[in-house]
Parts: C-alpha cells; sequence; structure tokens
C-alpha cells in the first residue's frame, strides 16, 4: 500500500483495481483457482460419461442392421440376396454354324468364369453364340432391385448421418464446456478483484490517514466511496481520529491556561513557559 | 465488536494472555465474511449441480439406450425378458446411486468448503477486530501498547502501518507528558520563589494543579 498518494475525491478506475495484491489475488485466486478445478474435474466426467453414451449409442444404431445390397455375384449361402444374372437367351443357331463356332468360342469362356463362382440353376456366364445375323439378351433382375439398393444407402447413409450427429453432440458438450469454464474464470477473476477492492479500498483509505497520523498530522478525515465494505470498521477508526484530536485540544487548552496564567504572574518569559508555548504550536498545527 | 479483548489479543491491565482461535468466534464480521462465504459455496454448488446434473443425464440416456435394445432384442422371446427386466432394474438403481453419491459429494464438498472459508476469511476479520478494538481505546485517549497479530493473520502490512502510526502517537504523547512534567516542576519551583517573595499568584497555582492532574491523567492512558 503506497501512502503517499492521499485523495479525497478518490474514484474506482480499473488502473488502481489491485491496491492490495497479496489480500486480493489471494481471496481472487482462491475462488478462481476452486471454480477452475471443479469444472475440470467433473467436466473430465462428465466427457467420460458423454464419451460412453455416444459409443452405447452407435452401438446401438449399428444394431439395427441395413438391408444388404444385393449382389449381382452373391456368396454361395445367400440365396435371398442373389441377383438372377442377366439370361440370355440366344436364338438357335443354324445347322452347321455352331461346329465351326463352338471350337473359336471354347477356349474364351473359361477365363471370364469367376473362379468361385458356384454352380446354380442358370449359368454362370453366358455362351455367346454369334449369329451372323442378330443376338437378344433378356435381362431378368428381380423388379424391386432399384428400391432394395436405394433402402440400402439410404439406411447407411442415416447410420452415417446418427453417428455425425452423435459425434457432433458429444463435441458440443466439450466446447460448451470448455466455453463456460473459461467464461466463468474470466468472470471471477474481474469479480473477484471487483469485490475484494470494496475491502482492500478503505484498508487503503486508513493506511493513508494512518501514515498522516504517523507524522503528526491529524487532518479532517472524509467519508469513504459509496459501495465500499467495512463501513463499521471505518466508523471506529473516525472515533478513533476524534479521540486522537481530543486529546490534543485538551492539551492545548491546559497548556495554554497555564501559559496564560503565567504571563499573568509575570512569569512569561520562563524557559518552562517557552517550551509549552513551542508544544502548543505544534499542537494547534497538527490539528489544523 | 463489543468486547474487544475477548476474541485478540488486546493487553489488558490485569494480564496479557496470547489468545488462540475460538471456533465460537469465527464469525467476527458477519457481513464481510458471510458475503464472501455464500458467493464461493453458492458458486460450488451451481457448478456441481450443473454438471452432476449433465453426468446424470448421459447416464441415464446411455441406459436407457441399452434398455430399448435389450428391449427389442428380448421382444420376440419371452423367456429372456426377466434378464431384460433385470437388466433395467440395475442400470436404473446404478443411476439413482449416481444421484445419492453426486449429492453427497456436493454437500460434503459445500460442508468442507464452508468450514475452510470460516477459517480463511477469520484471517482477514481477525486482524480488522483487533484493530477496531485499538481504535475504540484510541477514541478513549488509551494508548496502550499494541501486541502483535497471530501467526497465520493475514494484513500484515496493514496491521504494520497501524502499529508504526500507534507507537509513533504514543512515543509523541509521552514526549509531551516529560514536557508538560518538566515545565510543570519549574514553574511549581518558580512559583514557590515568588510565594517566598510574598507574590503568591493563585490563578497560576490552579493551573498548575490543573496540568499536574492532566499529566497524572495521560500517564495512565499510556499505561
Amino acid at each position: 500500500m503506497n501512502a503517499k498518494s492521499a485523495d479525497r475525491s478518490y474514484k474506482r478506475s480499473w488502473k488502481n483495481l489491485l491496491i492490495n495484491k497479496r489480500y486480493q489475488l489471494r481471496f481472487t485466486l482462491f475462488m478462481v483457482g476452486l471454480s477452475a478445478v471443479l469444472m475440470v474435474g467433473l467436466g473430465i466426467w462428465v466427457m467420460w460419461v458423454a464419451n460412453e453414451t455416444t459409443a452405447v449409442s452407435m452401438t446401438s444404431v449399428r444394431g439395427d442392421a441395413c438391408p444388404r445390397l444385393p449382389s449381382l455375384h452373391p456368396p454361395a449361402g445367400d440365396p435371398e440376396d442373389r441377383v438372377p444374372a442377366p439370361s440370355m437367351h440366344l436364338e438357335e443357331a443354324p445347322e452347321g454354324a455352331a461346329p465351326r463356332a463352338a471350337p473359336r468360342a471354347a477356349p474364351r469362356t473359361p477365363p471370364t468364369t469367376p473362379p468361385a463362382a458356384p454352380a446354380t440353376d442358370e449359368p454362370r456366364h453366358v455362351n455367346v453364340q454369334i449369329d451372323e445375323s442378330s443376338m437378344t439378351l433378356t435381362t431378368t433382375l428381380p423388379p424391386d432391385l432399384a428400391d432394395r439398393i436405394a433402402a440400402h444407402w439410404t439406411c447407411e447413409l442415416r447410420q452415417v448421418a446418427t453417428f455425425d450427429r452423435l459425434e457432433r453432440g458429444r463435441r458440443r458438450i466439450l466446447w460448451a464446456m470448455i466455453a463456460t469454464g473459461l467464461a466463468l474464470v474470466l468472470g471471477l477473476a474481474l469479480y473477484g478483484i471487483k469485490m475484494t477492492h470494496r475491502v482492500a479500498g478503505p484498508l487503503f483509505k486508513v493506511s493513508l490517514y494512518l501514515s498522516k497520523m504517523r507524522e503528526g498530522r491529524f487532518d479532517k478525515v472524509y467519508n469513504l466511496r459509496k459501495g465500499d465494505q467495512l463501513v463499521e470498521f471505518y466508523d471506529h477508526f473516525k472515533l478513533a481520529h476524534g479521540g486522537i484530536v481530543t486529546m490534543q485540544q485538551d492539551d492545548i487548552a491546559r497548556v495554554a491556561a497555564v501559559i496564560a496564567a503565567a504571563d499573568a504572574a509575570g512569569m512569561g518569559p520562563h524557559p518552562a513557559i517557552a517550551e509549552l508555548r513551542e508544544l502548543m504550536a505544534r499542537k494547534e498545527k497538527s490539528i489544523e | 465488536m463489543s468486547d474487544p479483548t475477548a476474541a485478540t489479543g488486546l493487553p489488558t491491565p490485569a494480564a496479557r494472555v496470547k489468545h488462540q482461535r475460538k471456533l465460537s468466534n469465527y464469525l467476527l464480521d458477519k457481513s464481510l465474511q458471510l458475503r464472501y462465504i455464500l458467493l464461493v459455496t453458492i458458486l460450488s454448488a451451481v457448478i456441481s449441480a450443473a454438471l452432476g446434473y449433465m453426468i446424470y443425464d448421459q447416464r441415464r440416456t446411455a441406459s436407457e439406450s441399452i434398455e430399448r435394445d435389450l428391449q427389442a432384442l428380448t421382444q420376440a422371446d419371452s423367456s429372456r425378458q426377466e434378464f431384460e427386466q433385470h437388466v433395467a432394474s440395475v442400470l436404473e438403481s446404478d443411476d439413482q446411486a449416481l444421484i445419492y453419491k453426486m449429492v453427497a459429494v456436493g454437500f460434503g464438498l459445500v460442508v468442507i468448503l464452508s468450514a475452510y472459508l470460516v477459517i480463511m476469511t477469520h484471517k482477514v476479520a481477525g486482524p480488522l477486530f483487533k484493530v477496531s478494538s485499538y481504535f475504540e481505546h484510541m477514541a478513549d485517549g488509551r494508548l496502550g501498547p499494541v501486541t502483535p497479530l497471530r501467526r497465520g493473520d493475514m494484513l500484515q502490512d496493514f496491521f504494520g502501518d497501524f502499529k508504526s502510526m500507534h507507537e509513533s502517537l504514543r512515543a509523541r504523547a509521552s514526549a509531551d507528558v516529560v514536557v508538560m512534567e518538566r515545565a510543570l516542576a519549574a514553574l511549581r519551583t518558580a512559583e514557590g520563589d515568588a510565594a517566598a517573595r510574598g507574590k503568591p499568584d493563585q490563578s497560576l497555582d490552579e493551573a498548575l494543579a490543573a496540568l499536574d492532574h492532566h499529566v497524572a491523567n495521560r500517564k495512565k492512558q499510556l499505561a
């Protein structure tokens, strides 16, 4: 506390909010630290539970299986999903043409056939016999194939969207807590300093008066600012100050009476009276 | 602040006892202490309650999701419904237990925090109380010696300023008493000489008697 710059019209200002650093920072940091510890501790707990909840929800979503995508090359055990291969019905070749075409077509077919393709009612590959004139392909795709594909991908996309939503929710909780924590810490720091300033302010003011009193000056004591705390304490100080001023006035009155009587008795020039005059002058100056 | 010597180390004529902190006078300045205590306690309670609710809400959401899935799984199989109900009741009781745990921890936090804050603020209110009691003595013109603060008290700087001022006042008042006593003795001698010469002065005699009484009083105040 600097007791040199006394000013009775002292206004609150951001610059001098921290006038008693030790006291103000101790109380403010305790408040801020406690809130930060609570926010971090409970926040970690919240995030832990939120992660668990997100994982459970994602597992739940995964549990609702989407309709499978119909495959054109289904594995052996899934006859339901099997899409019949396009049935290519060839018009019967004219006699005499087959013996010519067969030797050429036969060696070509094996490489086009998938090695794992199971034997089914319908052939896995189509033997194409080139007719010199025309070829007709007749598809036998199920009529709801497009709907089943659309349903599958709609479901897949819905699941992905749900995962995204869950992940966004989890992140929103995290960011909301970080933002709230930071705002709380900053707000509390400012409020704490301002609140403790209302105690430190009156102490600072009393310190200024104490400094003057130590030097033997008993100036008039002014009131506290509006909103300051320690009003009762300050009232006690004012009474003490008044008591000391009264002491000085009593001394002056007694000494003045002696000086007046000594003057009347013709003992004015006595060295003891000179000393008393000096004492009285000093005391009168101290309460001006 | 009616009985200053009861809770502080203020000197009394009988004995200067080193006072210990007592539970009964920890709340010396209620408005100052309770304001800070309530602020911090309520703030902590609000943070704990809000985050505690979030924890419970997340847990409950997870439990409900598990319960829903289990219900869907066991819907077709009546033999497993009992298992589903058992799991649901376990999850619900776990969630209830979480509430009780959080309430207990929150309550404990508030109690411990309040107790700690009472002690912490007492370390500020104590010195203020002690200085206030000295102020009351000063208002009566009493300038007895000042004893130091207890260990752990805050506002040591402020108390240092006060003590320095008090000692300065005391030293100055003592010096004034010495000056007045010396003047009194010299003037008594001079008055005696004048009386011996047959010129006694009644008013000077009365003024000196009054000063003598005043000095004696002041000495008592400085004791």
